[in-house]
């Protein structure tokens, strides 16, 4: 018989607790706003709050938009970079990183002066222009995670055969992108939208400056107010991207003409 | 006048030039191959009517049509790719169907099409299978069906065979052959193998470093070579150093033998380079075999229906073949053999 491994079982069981621990005592707190008694009364708090419900469904809004703007951006110009101008991917790759080095802070001083009150093109002065602004910041906040995930999507197949296969059955480029490019690297795609999503929703700064009644000041504004709310919150939020992740787990595998959930579909797959 | 013509075509990159002054006329529904190593241009020659490279010089015509600026999309041309170049997002009805709906075919004028061309590639039960579940022959086949459906001027084929295994490699370039036959399509096929090059053209381009070397039906390629490259590179050959005794009179002499050769000589030199397919000697004479040159046998190799000889014939290799019969006892190593053969078959090739 082979022996126990003992001392990986312990570093095992440390780091598992290392992460659950703290994660049961906040599930745990909690659960006691109701004193004396275990309730869901914190989160039930939460779920009747009007501005909980307003500042999320903003903020999803907005992170769609900016999945959108950004698979449109990036696509193309990972497609281009990649079948004409192989040379200059080290500089375009540095490009995309960009944002991490870059500060929000600097993004959105950067806005004021641009588009603030007082210059040539005033959408700060405006709702619909300012949430525009925050769009556009959250497609550059995720675009290194876009990029990779699109760039990674498309070192997977051979994309300037597919472009020569499309142009000599009629296509133009714009289809080829449409018919072949984009359907291709879709799971790559709905990979950096999770990303995206996760960051735009999270994001505190950019909206704040901005002034935008989004779901990352929210956040903050109730971890100042209240006690129990927020640990309920941190709760469901882990939660949530537990289901983002498994979600991207579930899409990056999927292969053409099977259901996102393989074992759900009776479609026979022969070798 | 001729389907597709490529007149003094060059391309260039950078200070590389991969094809020189390359001229092609292919009949309407020719067969024609590029044969060559490497590195010889016919690939690019072959994008070159695809549109996917632009000549540096020269032009391209399809069916009287200067298409030498033209996009390759508006070419109405059907390539297969080495590679498969499957859209791995689509189905094989889907594949097949992509040039046909980028045509703006009303659906059922699609469906039947591919219904067509799935009957033609006998893969009628496989419409719904997506090409990771297929095997390489099998998608190769939708390939071919997929450049095929929305009815090409022009089949242009990359080496599509080189990627499969030799007994599928063989089969498939049969049926591409009766494809082809039965659809009548002019096509141009690119292979680095000079067997499928041979068994499946109407005419092959022998290339050599960006230049044709010689053009010309598979038999006239094998039997009489132009070039030393070509008469290398296709087939085995006997190379025999000869000199010429009576340059009128078409006389030389190999080892002191004399011989009288079928065709003038172009040399102007006295030695002169003569050349002999294996299969033109043998061991036992016929009434065509004029000449006999005497050896040692220094190879025998058994192939099965093939015994290749190797004789050793005052200082010089010469290899032939005999068919292997089953009271036939082949010569022993270290044995002294005639090997005859007939003065017609012997060639001059060029130094």
């Amino acid at each position: 018989m082979k022996k126990f491994p003992l001392l990986p079982a312990i570093t095992a069981v440390v780091a598992a607790a290392y992460f659950l621990v703290p994660l049961f005592a906040t599930f745990y707190f909690s659960l006691k706003m109701t004193r004396g008694t275990l309730s869901f009364a914190a989160y039930e708090s939460v779920f009747s709050s009007r501005e909980f419900l307003d500042s999320l469904a903003f903020s999803t809004l907005a992170s769609l938009a900016a999945i959108v703007m950004g698979a449109l951006i990036i696509v193309p110009t990972v497609y281009w970079v990649r079948l004409k101008i192989p040379r200059l991917r080290p500089v375009v790759e540095f490009v995309s990183l960009l944002p991490l080095i870059v500060p929000g802070v600097v993004l959105v001083f950067g806005y004021i002066r641009l588009f603030g009150s007082n210059s040539y093109l005033p959408m700060t002065n405006s709702d619909h222009g300012t949430n525009l602004l925050l769009v556009f910041a959250y497609v550059i906040m995720s675009m290194p995670y876009m990029y990779r995930a699109v760039d990674n999507g498309m070192a997977a197949i051979d994309i300037s055969t597919l472009t020569e296969a499309a142009s000599s059955l009629g296509a133009s480029r714009l289809r080829t992108i449409a018919l072949v490019i984009f359907p291709n690297v879709r799971a790559s795609i709905i990979a950096g939208s999770f990303l995206t999503f996760s960051i735009s929703l999270g994001e505190f700064v950019i909206p704040s400056l901005l002034n935008r009644p989004a779901f990352g000041p929210y956040l903050v504004q109730l971890g100042q107010d209240r006690a129990y709310e927020p640990a309920a919150l941190a709760i469901m939020a882990f939660g949530f991207t537990w289901a983002c992740m498994a979600l991207m787990q579930a899409f990056a595998n999927k292969k053409p003409g099977q259901a996102i959930l393989p074992f759900l579909s009776r479609k026979e797959i022969r070798p | 006048m001729s389907f597709l013509s490529i007149t003094d075509a060059t391309k260039s990159f950078g200070t590389n030039t991969v094809v020189k002054g390359f001229d092609l006329e292919v009949q309407k529904g020719e067969f024609v191959s590029f044969l060559g190593p490497s590195g010889c241009g016919k690939t690019t020659v072959l994008r070159m009517i695809a549109g996917f490279e632009t000549p540096s010089t020269g032009k391209v015509m399809i069916d009287g049509r200067d298409v030498t600026q033209l996009a390759p999309n508006r070419r109405r041309i059907g390539m297969v790719f080495q590679a498969y170049a499957l859209f791995p997002n689509m189905n094989v009805f889907g594949n097949i169907a992509f040039g046909l709906k980028i045509a703006g075919l009303s659906k059922t004028e699609i469906a039947d099409r591919v219904q067509e061309m799935l009957k033609l590639i006998g893969l009628e039960h496989l419409a719904t299978r997506y090409p990771y579940e297929m095997s390489g022959g099998q998608q190769q086949r939708v390939a071919l069906a997929r450049a095929l459906a929305p009815r090409p001027q022009v089949l242009l084929l990359d080496e599509p065979l080189s990627a499969l295994d030799a007994k599928i490699r063989v089969s498939l370039r049969e049926e591409i052959r009766d494809i082809q036959r039965k659809l009548g399509i002019t096509t141009v096929f690119v292979t680095h193998d000079q067997e499928e090059a041979m068994s499946i053209s109407d005419r092959m381009v022998v290339m050599n470093s960006g230049r044709a070397d010689q053009i010309g039906t598979p038999a006239e390629i094998y039997n009489r070579p132009r070039t030393s490259f070509v008469a290398g590179f296709v087939g085995t050959l006997n190379i025999l150093k000869a000199k010429v005794t009576d340059a009128g009179q078409r006389k030389v002499s190999i080892g002191g033998r004399p011989l009288q050769l079928n065709e003038q000589i172009k040399s102007s030199d006295t030695n002169l380079l003569l050349a002999l397919r294996p299969e033109a000697l043998s061991l036992t004479p016929n009434d065509r075999q004029d000449v006999a040159i005497e050896g040692t046998v220094t190879h025998v190799n058994f192939m099965g229906s093939v015994i290749r000889i190797r004789m050793d014939v005052g200082g010089e290799s010469i290899v032939f073949d005999m068919f292997n019969m089953p009271h036939l006892t082949p010569p022993a190593v270290g044995q002294k053999a005639l090997a005859h053969f007939s003065s017609a078959d012997v060639f001059e090739i060029a130094a």
